[in-house]
């Protein structure tokens, strides 16, 4: 079962989420920010990362940055942002093969695409 | 008659004239020639003839003689008579001459007369005056001869009846007539002159009379009662002067400000500019310096006096000054005319933190080869700050009111979806929701009363309000957010608390901005304390945290609009700047202070003093700074 790891400073993301994906049957791993996300990561082999922008000690481009400097460039990653003047990132996150999706969401429809990257992961 | 004088008069000063009075001058003058003339004519013939009638008289008598002592046979006699008279003729004009017998006549120049009647020829009987008669004398010494010569025998003259005028008559009149027709060209010819002459003698006149006033007056030397060219032209050249005289005083008080500009001291223009907060330059040339004001001088780190002998092109400063010079000769064309020229300078670049300075450069358009300028410097820092600090306001806002909207469109999603159904987490989901929603309409009723001060339009309702129950409800607020860092809020309160006057709401949006930054600034497993004091005057409420402080230099900056304390561990923390901003214009309205203190990484303490009853004499005071 594919494994992801959802990162975010506000509990309640982090619980909405991990409500919606294990009933997916995914195991669900969790961070509070950048660094102890990527503690999880050097732990164990993840499937997906779902993490927000904004976080403090290390935000979510500087997570995106350290996973591919890790070369784990096959990782999906989604980042969330609630941000209006971080659109622009989006053109740089593609360098990074990193997704952004706006706050807030639909979880139904986040879980989707989650389900589409794995599955496009899987079979790739 | 008098008219006829003065248009005599008139007339000889050569102005203008009626043209009946011109004219009858000329007919009495030709008049007056012409009777000359013929005056002169007439009086030469008279005497001509008296003088002729003279000596023909002389002359005849003595033809008269001669005939008379002619000798010989008639027939001799008749051609002697012919010859003597034809002799005559020749030399004295005379119409006729004849000889008569009395009853016939003997001989005459008029050969078709000889043997004729003498009474029958017309001539003798008409003009009696004409003709004379002179006896003949016969000589008396040869009796014999004497057959039928008797008294009878005459000489006849009829004189002519126009005598040719003699040379010197018709000379004498002919140069009287030139003379009086060159005079009367002259005269016309002076008065054409005299006319043309007569616009330059009136402005001689008039200089003359008005000489000593031309400084004062130049408009007295204008002429308006005559108007050929010559004066219209002496009046377009008054005009004339007249505008250079009034384009000279402008240049003085031109040139006079321009003194008062350049001169430093005690002048009051000066003065003026040098409490003007900006900056004021005033550039005479690229290489002249007219004046430069205290703020000019302070701005860019010149001696006051130093700048007079700068020039533009050799002049350094440092900071601000260099920019400024750059700038100024970044604006300088090639051919010493400055172009207009607006431009923001920060020369640390950190427009957030550092003083930023717009520069205007204004050409004077006096006149454009002067390069003339004048250079204004303005502390916009104020204005960028707010400028950035109102979008960062918006960027923040957002995030803010998103946040707690992710969690609650997430948790009703959740709800909704019917798929978790689960008791606990169902309970979990309208808490999230409730709690969320609680704190974005916090967020939105900060956001309005931010508003609401902007417009000025703040109003409290003012109804007795219990402190305790006040300060209990707003520690639960945040009890949320205390409890997930491990924050202990502890509330230290009297056993008995006086109620104020104040605007419950309100009051209650100050406390939850106050704990909120409380926990917001303050690490896991912190304290925060709330405290309450009363005196006989007023209410002291004290939020206190062991946070991560504020630096003095900060502390009155973070309570103005949208501004953060620039410290990072700060900034890591979501918020829009308003918080404090609006806490405080609260506690003013109700004649209030808010007191800070605090330094870096030893925590925060905030005291809110409130009067127990807001003095209603005196209006609120409004902060809007």
């Amino acid at each position: 079962m594919a494994r992801i790891l959802i990162t975010d400073d506000d509990a309640h993301i982090v619980r909405v989420m991990s409500i919606w994906l294990s009933r997916q049957g995914y195991e669900i791993m969790t961070a509070r920010n950048g660094r102890e996300a990527l503690e999880v990561l050097d732990a164990g082999p993840i499937d997906l990362v779902l993490s927000d922008m904004n976080m403090p000690v290390l935000d979510g481009l500087g997570l995106t940055q350290e996973i591919r400097k890790r070369g784990m460039n096959d990782l999906p990653i989604i980042l969330l942002t609630a941000r209006c003047d971080q659109e622009h990132l989006a053109t740089q996150l593609l360098e990074y093969h990193a997704q952004l999706a706006p706050k807030p969401f639909i979880p139904s429809q986040l879980v989707e695409q989650i389900g589409a990257l794995l599955h496009a992961a899987a079979t790739s | 008659m008098r008219s006829y004088l003065s248009s005599l008069a008139r007339f000889l000063r050569a102005e203008e004239i009626p043209r009946w009075f011109g004219l009858s001058v000329v007919v009495i003058y030709l008049v007056g020639l012409a009777t000359v003339t013929n005056l002169g004519i007439a009086g030469a013939q008279r005497e001509g003839t008296a003088y002729y009638r003279q000596s023909a008289r002389f002359a005849l008598a003595q033809l008269a003689c001669r005939l008379g002592q002619q000798f010989g046979e008639p027939e001799e006699r008749v051609k002697n008579y012919e010859h003597l008279l034809r002799n005559f003729a020749a030399h004295v004009p005379v119409e006729v001459l004849r000889v008569t017998d009395g009853s016939r006549i003997v001989a005459s120049t008029r050969a078709s007369e000889i043997g004729a009647d003498p009474a029958q020829v017309s001539s003798v009987t008409a003009h009696a005056s004409s003709a004379w008669t002179f006896q003949l004398p016969l000589n008396d010494l040869t009796a014999e001869t004497k057959t039928t010569a008797t008294a009878a025998w005459r000489l006849v003259a009829v004189l002519p009846t126009e005598l040719p005028l003699q040379g010197g008559f018709s000379a004498y009149a002919g140069i009287l007539a030139t003379v009086l027709v060159l005079l009367g060209a002259l005269f016309v010819t002076y008065r054409c002159v005299r006319e043309q002459l007569r616009g330059v003698s009136r402005i001689a006149h008039r200089l003359e009379t008005c000489s000593h006033r031309i400084a004062e007056d130049l408009t007295a030397l204008r002429i308006t009662d005559t108007n050929d060219g010559v004066v219209r032209a002496w009046n377009e050249l008054i005009e004339f002067t007249e505008q250079l005289h009034g384009v000279a005083e402008k240049n003085e008080a031109n040139a006079e400000l321009s003194q008062a500009l350049l001169s430093s001291g005690n002048d009051s223009l000066s003065e003026a500019l040098n409490a003007v907060p900006d900056g004021i330059i005033h550039i005479k040339n690229e290489d002249c310096f007219g004046f430069v004001n205290t703020a000019a001088a302070h701005i860019l780190g010149w001696d006051r006096e130093a700048y007079r002998t700068m020039k533009l092109s050799t002049c350094v400063a440092e900071g601000y000054g260099s920019a400024v010079i750059q700038t100024l000769r970044d604006s300088l064309r090639s051919d010493g005319v400055f172009d207009s020229h607006t431009k923001l300078i920060t020369p640390s670049g950190d427009a957030a933190n550092d003083t930023t300075y717009r520069l205007w450069v204004l050409p004077l358009p006096r006149d454009a080869r002067n390069g003339e300028c004048v250079v204004v410097i303005r502390d916009v820092s104020q204005q960028i700050r707010t400028d950035r600090a109102r979008e960062d306001f918006v960027t923040q806002v957002t995030h803010e009111l998103r946040t707690p909207l992710t969690n609650i469109r997430a948790y009703a999603e959740t709800l909704s979806s019917g798929m978790f159904d689960d008791p606990k987490v169902v309970a979990e989901c309208y808490n999230v929701i409730t709690k969320e929603t609680r704190r974005l309409s916090r967020l939105v009723e900060d956001i309005l009363s931010v508003s609401q001060l902007e417009v000025g339009s703040i109003s409290l309702s003012m109804d007795r309000v219990n402190i305790r129950t006040l300060l209990e409800e707003g520690v639960r607020d945040v009890s949320g957010l205390a409890d997930e860092k491990n924050i202990d809020v502890q509330l230290v309160l009297p056993s008995k608390m006086e109620p104020i006057q104040g605007d419950r709401d309100k009051l209650a949006v100050v406390i939850n901005n106050l704990l909120g930054n409380a926990l917001k600034y303050t690490h896991e497993n912190g304290t925060v304390v709330v405290g309450f004091q009363q005196t006989h005057d007023e209410v002291v409420l004290t939020v206190k945290d062991n946070g991560i402080g504020i630096d003095p230099a900060d502390h009155a900056r973070i309570f103005e609009r949208f501004q953060r304390a620039p410290d990072p561990d700060a900034l890591s923390q979501p918020g829009t700047g308003i918080g404090l901003y609006t806490a405080r214009e609260i506690v003013l309205q109700h004649h209030g202070e808010i007191t800070l203190i605090s330094k870096k990484g030893s925590g925060s303490t905030f005291m809110v003093k409130l009067p127990y009853e807001p003095q209603r004499t005196e209006p609120p005071v409004s902060a809007n700074r």
